[in-house]
């Protein structure tokens, strides 16, 4: 044991120079791990902790309609007895607009009614320092955000009309109780709840939300729930505690926790693939010292275990720079990402998810290195009596393949151990094993195929290409995983670029830029004539109703049934449907047969294709609609694909014409607004001063939220792949440190053949930007394939190539591989080559 | 003693085998100072390396002390060096990244031996090296690499001691002083002393002479006949 360890410490402090980049590999995986877990760890705890806060309640019911006399005396006697506190609000995307005429402008916000005991739990807090004060609201006062006064250039104390009534706007908003880090159509407005039911926003048709909050003694809040959903289990009420929110979070951030980890374990592996190519060239180099130690006494399994202790400590003190580096990570996020992250995020590193990098860290060092190490017992000691030993193995070596076999059931614990299951462990490993071997492949034949140009007049070239082919070189192995950060960058690049391109498209193709909302039928020829005033042809206006489905098939929907609750995304909802005599352009019948333009008493419908086969649903199944409180049973006659990209509307239900007519309905519009900022504004300001319960959603408005989305998306998730390229650039420098001494001989001997000091650099510029080139190359192209097949399959979205993302990315890699390469081994050129020539 | 009994070796060459030693037989008791010589290419450092266990023969058996080493696997073979055999080779082969001192130490260490660190420090004094204790490989002369390779192949006190042309890489002062230094520790320890060399004048200062060509012993004798045989090899060229 003592000469193991003392043979351990004597090879560190030898070689831990050589060795020191590929264990900063590992330093990066662990950190990554680290960083990841210790993260969304830190967002878990102060999301559960602000559950309360986030819901202001303890418990919460909504729904998207009035209440019902009934419902209300039901709720009334279940919470009466308990509840300590309650208050009641109302949420609603509607237009708000200066009251002032000379400032122009209007635009969409979330406006929400309080009553006096709001909030019941949070903080409410304005940009003033003061604490909200109910009496700002009272009397037509509103506390707005920030972005609503700055969008319609006024300031606090102007006024604004919302619907039909002014409101003075008399502070601003800096904290909002409940405010997560969610997508939100417009700025915030707190008015009176009784003054949003004045302003005629919760008339017939209106998209308001209702809440009843209650605070309640922590161990009655389980009963009164469960009273409640039992009580409520046919309305579309919903019934939520912050206990339940916690719970979904715990679920939803355990699994985001596993695929975080999984993104550190990439670069794990990719340090591990480096680290068993390192561990292999170091044995080659230590075969005759390893030949001196079997021929003075060691036997094979103590030279193995003396190396694989040195491994190990490698690992523990690559692990624990990756946990420093974890936490420098964290620090980064805060300066960086904070502004972007819910303010009551913390940064701290966790000490579980510490240890689970370093465990990680520890095993990936062992399990890649097991198999090199391996190759020691093969060393025989007659090396140093005739170097000609091509090692020896036999045929069928029984503790390799054991050692194999152990490996790839240690990686797997290990990728299931942080994936969360061994399924998800199984899909990693066979998509790493695909991917790397699709990399290496493409390395391996462009390589091929650079060689094949040999031929060429330049000698610089010629030798930076046969320098690829220096052994020990791991080009094949350094393009991989340059090529795999090269791939994840580009592909989320040329993604945004396509998505980007994508809403573009939608602001400025032939397809609407604006859609009216809640139209009364009776508003109908007033605001046809307004569009068609500004925009010269009318809009197009189509009618539509509210429903729910209440019965399939006959059977009624249990929304506390499993499956329902399964798909309460679609059956727990409201659809608004309408009638046409038939299929728009851009839908197509799958199943059944569309109906002859002709009404018909008899109701049919057809359903979008994602409703078939919810609850058993198909062609010639009925569904019984309840249509504002009338039972109508519809046929389904046919099933339709719709492309939802190229819809002016799109609706999931559609009736044959001849029995909605008669229910009561609102008109949805679309249109093509005029092309400019102002005039937009100006032209929204104009339908809403004479219909104020109509609801502009201006594309570009969107299409701009969505957009900061998509930059955040892609800024995070390129954050994460400058870590594999990172990787990729350790293990570059790893392994032209392993390899220095031949390339400080092959230069001794070229400057005794009189190269001059410039083409020997110009060589070594020559050899990065050819592998830079390379691994470009592969990243690049399998970025296309990636981001063609997302754009088309999973987001189905218009895919074009990207030649700026892929032609610059291609350019950013050579750029890099040179510089970190020539920086790492520009030394060499100053060397005098005499010294070298003798010591060979 | 060392017994070998019909070993050869065959080792494949291209398309053909190649035969490095013809079988031979041989026994060397214990304590004799052996030289081993003959042209390049006769099959000394393929008999030393047979005998020390580095390789395999292919046919025969060898025994050290009686024990049969052939069918021994490796790591058997390396713990029999450790505690029985010794090995200076020509170009010193010491561990790059060891200091000289703890190139002594490495094989005690290996043996359990748990004052390896004062015991390696009495070598390097015998090989007068006290004073370079500290310094790697790289910064030491090959006279100097050499003794530390001595002192390292005496560190188990081993009772064989294998050199395979220790002064081969040297000068003449150098060779002549690291062959005594290993010649005297040996008498010392009263060891087998097996060298193979190309130095006749180093050769005549062993108990007996064994003279190989073409992988055969073409003679097998104590100095006076060594002698002899010089003259006569001196008359023929």
């Amino acid at each position: 044991m003592r000469f193991i360890l003392q043979m351990a410490r004597r090879e560190i402090r030898a070689s831990w120079r050589r060795l020191l980049f590929f264990f900063a590999c590992i330093a990066v995986g662990v950190g990554a791990i680290a960083a990841g877990r210790s993260m969304l760890q830190n967002a878990h705890s102060a999301m559960t902790s602000e559950a309360r806060n986030l819901l202001t309640a303890d418990v919460q019911l909504d729904s998207g309609r009035p209440w019902e006399p009934e419902a209300l005396s039901l709720i009334d006697k279940v919470t009466t007895p308990i509840a300590l506190g309650k208050t009641e609000t109302i949420e609603s995307p509607t237009m708000a607009r200066p009251a002032d005429s000379a400032h122009e402008g209007a635009m969409m916000v979330e406006l929400k009614g309080i009553d006096s005991a709001f909030p019941l739990v949070g903080d409410f807090t304005l940009t003033d320092g003061r604490s909200f004060d109910y009496s700002l609201i009272q009397n037509n006062g509103a506390v707005a955000s920030v972005s609503l006064l700055d969008r319609l250039q006024l300031k606090v104390g102007d006024e604004v009309k919302i619907g039909v009534t002014t409101f003075q706007v008399r502070a601003t908003i800096d904290q909002e109780p409940g405010r997560g880090a969610g997508f939100r159509i417009g700025p915030r407005v707190f008015i009176e709840r009784s003054a949003l039911e004045g302003a005629g926003l919760t008339g017939f048709g209106s998209r308001a939300r209702r809440k009843l909050l209650f605070t309640v003694p922590e161990d009655k809040m389980g009963p009164m729930v469960r009273q409640l959903r039992e009580g409520l289990r046919n309305n579309l009420i919903n019934v939520r505690s912050y206990r339940d929110s916690q719970e979904n979070l715990n679920e939803s951030f355990s699994r985001a926790e596993d695929y975080s980890s999984l993104t550190g374990l990439v670069i794990l592996v990719l340090g591990g693939i480096g680290i068993s190519n390192v561990t292999r060239v170091f044995i080659e180099q230590k075969r005759k010292a390893i030949a001196v130690l079997k021929c003075i006494g060691a036997t094979g399994r103590r030279i193995t275990v003396a190396y694989l202790a040195q491994v190990i400590t490698m690992g523990v003190v690559g692990s624990a720079f990756g946990v420093l580096f974890g936490k420098a990570v964290l620090l980064l996020i805060q300066g960086v990402f904070s502004d972007k992250l819910p303010p009551y995020m913390t940064y701290g590193l966790r000490a579980s998810a510490a240890a689970q990098g370093v465990a990680v860290g520890i095993m990936i060092s062992i399990l890649f290195s097991a198999l090199p190490l391996l190759h020691i017992r093969h060393i025989r000691p007659n090396v140093l009596l005739r170097d000609n030993s091509a090692s020896k193995q036999g045929r069928f070596d029984l503790l390799r393949w054991s050692v194999a076999v152990f490996v790839i059931l240690g990686l797997l614990f290990v990728v299931s151990w942080q994936g969360g299951g061994v399924r998800v462990g199984l899909i990693f490993l066979g998509g790493l094993v695909v991917a790397a071997g699709a990399l290496y492949a493409g390395a391996t034949l462009l390589i091929f195929l650079v060689r094949r140009t040999r031929s060429l007049t330049s000698f610089a070239l010629r030798q930076a290409i046969n320098s690829l082919h220096r052994p020990g070189n791991q080009t094949r192995i350094i393009v991989m995983v340059v090529g795999l950060g090269v791939f994840a960058v580009l592909s989320v690049q040329s993604l945004q670029t396509n998505f980007i391109h994508e809403l573009d498209r939608g602001r400025t193709g032939d397809l609407p830029d604006m859609f009216l909302i809640d139209i009364q039928t009776d508003q109908s020829q007033g605001v046809s004539d307004i569009v068609t005033e500004t925009m010269g042809t009318p809009p197009i206006l189509v009618p539509t109703v509210r429903t729910r489905i209440v019965a399939i098939n006959g059977k009624d929907i249990d929304l506390n049934e499993a499956e329902v609750k399964r798909e309460r995304g679609r059956l727990g909802r409201e659809y608004v449907v309408t009638y046409r005599p038939n299929l728009e352009k851009n839908e197509s019948i799958v199943a059944g047969k569309f109906w002859d333009p002709t009404p018909s008493p008899d109701a049919e419908v057809s359903i979008e294709e994602s409703l078939r086969g919810v609850s058993g649903l198909e062609v010639g199944g009925e569904i019984s609609f309840d249509v504002q409180g009338h039972k109508l049973v519809a046929r389904v006659t046919s099933v339709r694909h719709v492309d939802w990209r190229n819809s002016r509307t799109g609706f999931v239900i559609l009736f044959r014409p001849g029995t909605l007519e008669k229910a009561p309905q609102m008109m949805v519009g679309a249109l093509n607004g005029p092309s400019g900022e102002v005039e937009r504004s100006r032209f929204q300001r104009t339908l809403v001063d004479k219909f104020p319960n109509i609801s502009v959603i201006d594309v570009a408005d969107v299409a701009r939220a969505i957009e900061r989305i998509i930059n955040n998306i892609t800024l995070a998730v390129s954050f994460v792949a400058s870590f594999v390229l990172l990787t990729g650039a350790l293990i570059l420098i790893g392994s032209l440190a392993m390899t220095k001494f031949q390339r400080i001989y092959e230069v001794a001997v070229l400057k005794t053949l009189g190269a001059k000091r410039k083409v020997l650099l110009v060589i070594l510029i020559a050899e990065y930007s050819l592998i830079g080139l390379v691994a470009g190359i592969i990243g690049s192209l399998a970025s296309v394939g990636l981001s063609y097949s997302t754009s088309k399959w999973v987001f189905e979205i218009p895919w074009s190539f990207t030649p700026v993302v892929n032609f610059g990315g291609i350019g950013a890699t050579i750029v890099l591989v040179t510089v970190v390469g020539t920086l790492a081994t520009v030394d060499v050129l100053s060397r005098k080559p005499l010294a070298t020539l003798r010591a060979q | 003693m060392i017994e070998l009994y019909r070993v050869s070796k065959v080792v494949p060459s291209g398309a053909e085998m190649l035969t490095i030693l013809q079988p031979l037989d041989m026994t060397i008791p214990g304590g004799q100072f052996v030289a081993v010589v003959g042209p390049s290419g006769s099959g000394k450092s393929t008999l030393l390396g047979l005998i020390a266990g580095l390789d395999a023969p292919t046919a025969g058996e060898i025994r050290i002390d009686g024990q049969p080493i052939t069918a021994m696997n490796e790591d058997s073979l390396a713990e029999l060096r450790g505690n029985k055999i010794g090995f200076i080779f020509q170009s010193f082969h010491l561990i790059p990244s060891l200091t000289a001192l703890e190139n002594i130490m490495v094989p005690m260490e290996i043996a359990g031996v748990r004052d390896a660190q004062r015991r390696a420090r009495h070598l390097l004094e015998d090989v007068d090296l006290i004073a370079r204790s500290h310094h790697y490989p790289s910064q030491l002369s090959g006279g100097e690499q050499q003794r530390v390779a001595i002192a390292q192949a005496f560190a188990n006190d081993p009772s064989i001691m294998l050199a395979d042309e220790p002064t081969g890489n040297l000068d003449s002062h150098n060779g002549r002083h690291v062959f005594e230094l290993m010649v005297e520790m040996n008498r010392k320890r009263n060891a087998t002393l097996v060298l193979v060399t190309h130095d006749h004048e180093l050769a005549a200062l062993a108990d007996r002479r064994i003279s190989l060509r073409d992988g055969r012993v073409v003679s097998d004798s104590d100095s006076v006949e060594l002698e002899e045989e010089q003259t006569l090899e001196a008359t023929r060229s």
